[in-house]
């Protein structure tokens, strides 16, 4: 007998502390009190399970044991006072109620200080059934009293009044000090929360801009890229041509700009556009008429703030899915504007087109979706990306806020 | 072989093309270089009209890709892919009959390339299976380089402008720069040349069956010989008699 209670505490107890670290587990506790209980727990934010967890992992075995001793003999110490204060009482009496009262008040104490959450949030909830209770308690209490005691029903009626207000006033004034309690630890998860978001997005940002880092360097060795350029650089070489060291000049150019944006994380637009023309100037010795550029950037936009890698992705989109696939080519446009509080970059191309934009991110490898997630970490929902039909070839839209100097 | 080999180059970036070019001319000056296209459908309508023995064909062209002309000349001749692709991709071509080169070309593994080609010449081009088996997996092993098929095309019929429904082709023939597109009611011009709608067409449902003639396989009536070379298709809902070419009789063998 023994041993099953102790098996099934141990069962249960695993059970617990098992949705308390792993909240989806609750899924697999079989239906019943226990899984209305796993469920509770699985249902408190991440930060209060954490607390519970910890708290429960602490308190156990024989710690547990003393702890509850140590508050036995402190609750019954507290007994002493009360038998003389109510004479009536025998001792047996006295230690009882005073252990009842501590131990209930302990474990509201426990409750309001990890299950803050709930209480906070259902607050008149707790006030009602504090009320509630109070007046089933004493309703009892008087069962009670007339059953052992049996006295005229006049003089309990009389006292009804001032026994239940008596009742009611200690349970809201208890309940006071345990709301104050569980508001504050309240105030403390939400602290913690924003902490752990704030680290979280940082971890974020550091994770998309390593990512970026990446595509650039990829880009740089990319295959078609890096060997077609190189040899196009030997073709020209090999003819004592002029343009052999003016494409060289450009795509050191190149490597030496994108290599001081692997560094930082925002340049300025006149840079990136730097970057941008000397891409293109590559790529315009490579494909020959078939491609052709502008950039137009305003002077009073050259010191604005971009997120690297932006510009030279959507440009390197616009050669790789717009110009290479067309057979008669077309121009790249690259500009910038602004616009009423903000800066429109928009990069144009009228190669291919929408219909034949190839496969969003993952195996394109168009870097669109690394565009979005690093404009809404520099800037929230404040800028955008837009893809538009051009008629011919496509349009990129970057919109970024413009702060004015 | 006893006349001079014919050479077909095809390749998107002038300077590589240029290259390649000047190197075979050192490499192999017996070879006798047909055709320079530019991009994919200008080689595959060039080798339909050329048909040399040998193709060079970069893998990513505008239009038609490499893989695609080397899936459409079959074993009609001897393909050589050019690539940049990273050795990854390229160990597929280790296993399989087609040579490839890797860009920029250069020059002593052209010779050695070559000199491969040239004892494969002696024998007949790869056999068509073995080149389709590895066709296959180079298009799932190489990102990018498929067309996207057209469902509508936009013709001037009189003074109109149609949208057409490409299923209801009965069939489209080259017109100098303009393609004739004959549906079942009425015909239709487009500006745009056969050779640069043709990729756009889905192959297994239009047949090629002429350098000018493409035929929605579902309007074919029957096939019939003209004599031990010559074909000619009967289309269904429309009384003129296709010519098959030599190249494509294969395609109605039964």
């Amino acid at each position: 007998m023994w041993q099953k209670i102790a098996n099934w505490y141990r069962e249960w107890d695993k059970e617990l502390m098992g949705v308390l670290e792993k909240p989806e587990l609750v899924s697999v506790v079989a239906p019943g009190y226990r899984h209305y209980v796993a469920q509770r727990l699985a249902q408190m934010p991440p930060v209060q399970r954490r607390q519970l967890r910890d708290f429960s992992l602490s308190y156990r075995g024989s710690r547990l044991y003393w702890t509850l001793a140590a508050l036995t003999l402190a609750f019954s110490l507290c007994s002493i006072p009360l038998h003389f204060v109510r004479e009536t009482q025998s001792w047996i009496g006295s230690i009882f109620a005073a252990n009842i009262v501590g131990f209930s008040i302990t474990g509201a104490v426990i409750s309001a200080w990890f299950d803050y959450h709930r209480i906070v949030r259902e607050k008149w909830k707790m006030v009602l059934s504090v009320l509630g209770f109070a007046v089933f308690g004493a309703v009892l209490g008087i069962g009670v009293a007339m059953w052992t005691k049996p006295k005229p029903l006049a003089d309990i009626v009389a006292r009804l009044p001032h026994s239940l207000a008596l009742i009611a006033g200690t349970g809201l004034a208890m309940l006071v000090p345990l709301l104050a309690i569980s508001m504050l630890r309240n105030r403390q998860a939400d602290a913690i929360n924003a902490q752990l978001q704030r680290e979280a997005e940082q971890a974020k940002l550091a994770r998309e801009l390593s990512e970026s880092q990446l595509r650039l360097l990829r880009a740089q060795i990319e295959p078609h890229f890096l060997f077609n350029t190189l040899g196009a650089v030997q073709q020209l070489a090999q003819h004592g041509a002029p343009r052999a060291a003016e494409l060289t000049a450009n795509l050191i150019d190149f490597l030496r700009s994108s290599m001081r944006d692997m560094r930082s994380e925002q340049v300025s637009l006149a840079a990136e556009f730097g970057l941008v023309e000397s891409y293109l100037k590559v790529m315009q010795v490579r494909l020959g008429e078939r491609l052709r550029f502008s950039l137009q950037l305003p002077r009073a936009l050259e010191q604005v703030q971009l997120p690297t890698m932006i510009l030279l992705t959507l440009v390197e989109n616009a050669i790789k899915h717009g110009i290479e696939p067309s057979l008669r080519g077309g121009e790249v446009v690259v500009s910038a504007e602004a616009q009423d509080g903000a800066v429109r970059i928009r990069v144009q191309d009228g190669g291919v087109g929408m219909s034949t934009l190839p496969e969003p991110d993952g195996g394109g490898g168009t870097g669109l979706d690394n565009v979005r997630h690093r404009l809404r970490l520099a800037y929230g929902e404040q800028a955008s990306l837009h893809l538009l039909d051009g008629d011919p070839g496509l349009i990129a839209d970057v919109t970024i806020p413009y702060a004015q100097p | 072989m006893s006349t001079n080999p014919t050479v077909l180059i095809a390749e998107d970036e002038p300077l590589m093309r240029e290259r390649l070019l000047e190197l075979l001319a050192q490499a192999w000056p017996e070879a006798r270089v047909v055709l320079v296209a530019e991009n994919g459908n200008d080689a595959w309508d060039g080798f339909l009209e050329h048909e040399p023995d040998v193709a060079f064909l970069d893998i990513r062209m505008p239009g038609l890709s490499g893989l695609e002309v080397a899936e459409r000349i079959g074993s009609m001749a001897h393909v050589v892919f050019v690539t940049a692709y990273d050795q990854y991709a390229v160990d597929a071509f280790d296993a399989g009959a087609v040579d490839y080169l890797l860009k920029p070309v250069q020059p002593d593994r052209l010779e050695r390339a070559l000199a491969r080609l040239k004892t494969r010449l002696a024998q007949p081009p790869a056999d068509g299976a073995a080149m389709g088996e590895l066709l296959r997996h180079l298009k799932t092993a190489l990102p990018g380089v498929r067309q996207e098929r057209t469902k509508w095309i936009k013709a001037s019929v009189g003074r109109q402008v149609r949208v057409i429904d490409v299923d209801e082709v009965l069939f489209f023939q080259s017109d100098t720069r303009y393609t004739r597109i004959v549906l079942r009611d009425y015909e239709a011009l487009v500006r745009t040349p056969l050779k640069d709608l043709l990729g756009t067409l889905d192959p297994d449902r239009f047949w090629q069956i002429h350098r000018a003639t493409v035929v929605n396989v579902n309007a074919i009536a029957a096939a019939e010989r003209i004599d031990a070379e010559r074909m000619q298709v009967l289309v269904k809902g429309s009384a003129e008699k296709l010519a098959v070419s030599r190249t494509f009789v294969h395609l109605f063998r039964e």
